[in-house]
């Protein structure tokens, strides 16, 4: 079936997504090389590349962030993780609940959508106060923040469910239970993804908030450390390491979500 | 060849004599629908949607409801499947009343309502999974019907990649295969081209000959009608009521272009139009 040209357009496809980081790296390159931005501001990418290296492959001790990536970046996937994970077992069933059932909206609708206009870092201050600083500050920010879009998508999704779809799937014989899990649910698959993501994106940026505030490790102390020590190459760094473990999530929550559930698999 | 009759069941009044076939007063009718009322509340106002309707379907019956759009045989349709609870009236199934949604009257809407995330055959699947826990048999009986409706090739297709013909044939074989007693077709075929519609409305007629349920169906197609019914209901509108009660005693397999069913057909539209 496949052609030459479908095959090549596959594999130009196939390289769009680098297209935009190597402009930004090439750019970046000749700023450094003619000298348009001076190393304080944005050193050059040897350097970053350097530091990177060693932040990630170096031994411990050689300098003072060489070989800590993976204690790093451990610590940092705990708090993400385990504030998303409360944000999902929270925001699901509330939002399938409320989306599906008046009274529970009205009962919740002002109080989420007030909270919600809370901006993460006025958080801040009252969660350390609440729970000290470390990992439980920083999972109730994650858990904070990526509630809102979970509880918001599964919401929509639950209140868009096609009635018609319940309706026949009533008249085979399912009772209430079992609709919400093989009708209501996948029905509102792409709504639910669309939260996931939407909460899991947000969660690294909460993690960063959680972070500054004097933890040890993690990605998000690495660049505080690194700001104050004006180490900006190590802030490079960081946020690079970000983006990627950041984009490497989402990828391996939306290939997750495929493998588990037959309605994320076949979602148009 | 036309009759009509009033559904009170007063005398029949005949206007021609052949091959009439009487009620048998021992058979008991399956749905038995007596002073059916149904009124829908506005803001302040009431509209009365059925009202004082009153019919019988006999078991193994294909009886069409046709009316103008807006006199609520849809609304009929669903108080019968259970998705509605009437305003006031009776509305039995084998003797008792009709309160919920359930497998021993399956509807077959007009819109698409296959559940998109699953296959062809897991569409056809999703109701047995209640009553049939092993696997292989489960598979054996969706096979079955899969060939029932001649989709065997498209049994790993998802609903969004065949056609709506096709869709259609998924939606009759996942209520046939729940054995309900009463099929409850709203409009089936209204959204398919003429030809497809003419192949659904022969395989509808083919599985009810193989499997003889009761068919209650809505349509406001005069031809339609005519080519299914045992016997046709006319809707009123203003509010809704059953204006006649018509027996096709055309032979079957019927034919759209022999004088009889153009006959039949032309009378029919007068009627409607009244």
């Amino acid at each position: 079936m496949q052609t030459g040209k479908n095959s090549l357009h596959h594999t130009a496809f196939h390289w769009l997504p680098w297209i935009i980081p190597s402009l930004l790296i090439i750019g970046w390159f000749v700023l450094s090389e003619t000298g348009r931005v001076p190393t304080y501001l944005m050193p050059h990418p040897f350097q970053v590349g350097k530091a990177g290296y060693s932040y990630v492959l170096g031994n411990p001790g050689e300098s003072p962030y060489s070989g800590r990536f993976l204690a790093d970046a451990g610590a940092s996937l705990v708090r993400v993780a385990g504030g998303f994970a409360v944000a999902v077992l929270l925001g699901i069933p509330l939002g399938i609940l409320s989306g599906r059932i008046a009274t529970v909206r009205k009962l919740m609708g002002s109080t989420i959508n007030g909270l919600r206009a809370v901006p993460g870092i006025s958080w801040l201050p009252l969660a350390m106060v609440w729970f000290g600083i470390g990992l439980k500050t920083t999972i109730f920010l994650v858990a904070l923040a990526a509630f809102f879009p979970i509880y918001l998508n599964a919401a929509t999704g639950a209140r868009q469910a096609n009635p018609l779809l319940l309706q026949a799937g009533a008249m085979m014989g399912v009772n209430r239970l079992r609709g919400t899990f093989a009708i209501l649910l996948p029905g509102a698959m792409p709504n639910i993804m669309t939260g996931l993501r939407l909460g899991l994106g947000i969660s690294w940026a909460y993690l960063v908030l959680g972070e500054l505030t004097g933890v040890p490790n993690g990605l998000g102390a690495l660049i505080m450390d690194a700001r104050m020590l004006g180490r900006i190459d190590m802030i490079v760094v960081g946020v690079i390491v970000i983006a990627t473990i950041g984009r490497l999530a989402d990828q391996l929550l939306k290939t997750s979500m495929k493998f588990c559930f037959k309605s994320a698999r076949r979602m148009a | 060849m036309f009759q009509e009759r009033q559904e009170d069941g007063l005398k029949p009044k005949l206007k021609a004599i052949s091959g009439y076939k009487s009620d048998d007063p021992l058979q008991e009718p399956v749905l038995t629908i007596s002073g059916l009322r149904k009124v829908f509340a506005g803001k302040g106002t009431f509209h009365t949607v059925l009202n004082d309707v009153t019919l019988r379907v006999k078991d193994g019956e294909l009886a069409c409801i046709i009316g103008r759009s807006g006199c609520g045989k849809s609304t009929l349709l669903k108080i019968l499947a259970g998705f509605l609870p009437p305003s006031s009236g009776k509305v039995l199934l084998n003797g008792k009343p009709i309160s919920a949604p359930g497998p021993d009257r399956c509807m077959v809407f007009q819109e698409d309502t296959l559940f998109p995330w699953l296959t062809v055959s897991e569409n056809i699947g999703f109701g047995l999974k209640r009553t049939v826990k092993a696997k292989r048999e489960r598979e054996a009986e969706v096979d079955r019907f899969i060939s029932l409706v001649g989709l065997d090739e498209f049994k790993n297709y998802l609903p969004h990649e065949i056609s709506g013909g096709m869709k259609q044939r998924v939606a009759l074989a996942r209520v046939l295969i729940l054995k309900p007693q009463v099929l409850l077709m709203d409009e089936p075929f209204a959204s398919l081209d003429a030809q497809t519609r003419e192949e659904m409305q022969n395989l509808l007629l083919s599985l009810w000959k193989k499997m003889s349920y009761t068919i209650v169906f809505v349509t406001h197609d005069v031809d339609e009608a005519v080519i299914l019914a045992d016997r046709i209901l006319l809707m009123g509108k203003d509010p809704g009521i059953i204006r006649d009660s018509i027996s096709v005693n055309l032979p079957r397999p019927r034919q759209r272009d022999t004088g009889d069913f153009i006959f039949f057909s032309r009378k029919l539209h007068e009627r409607l139009r009244k």
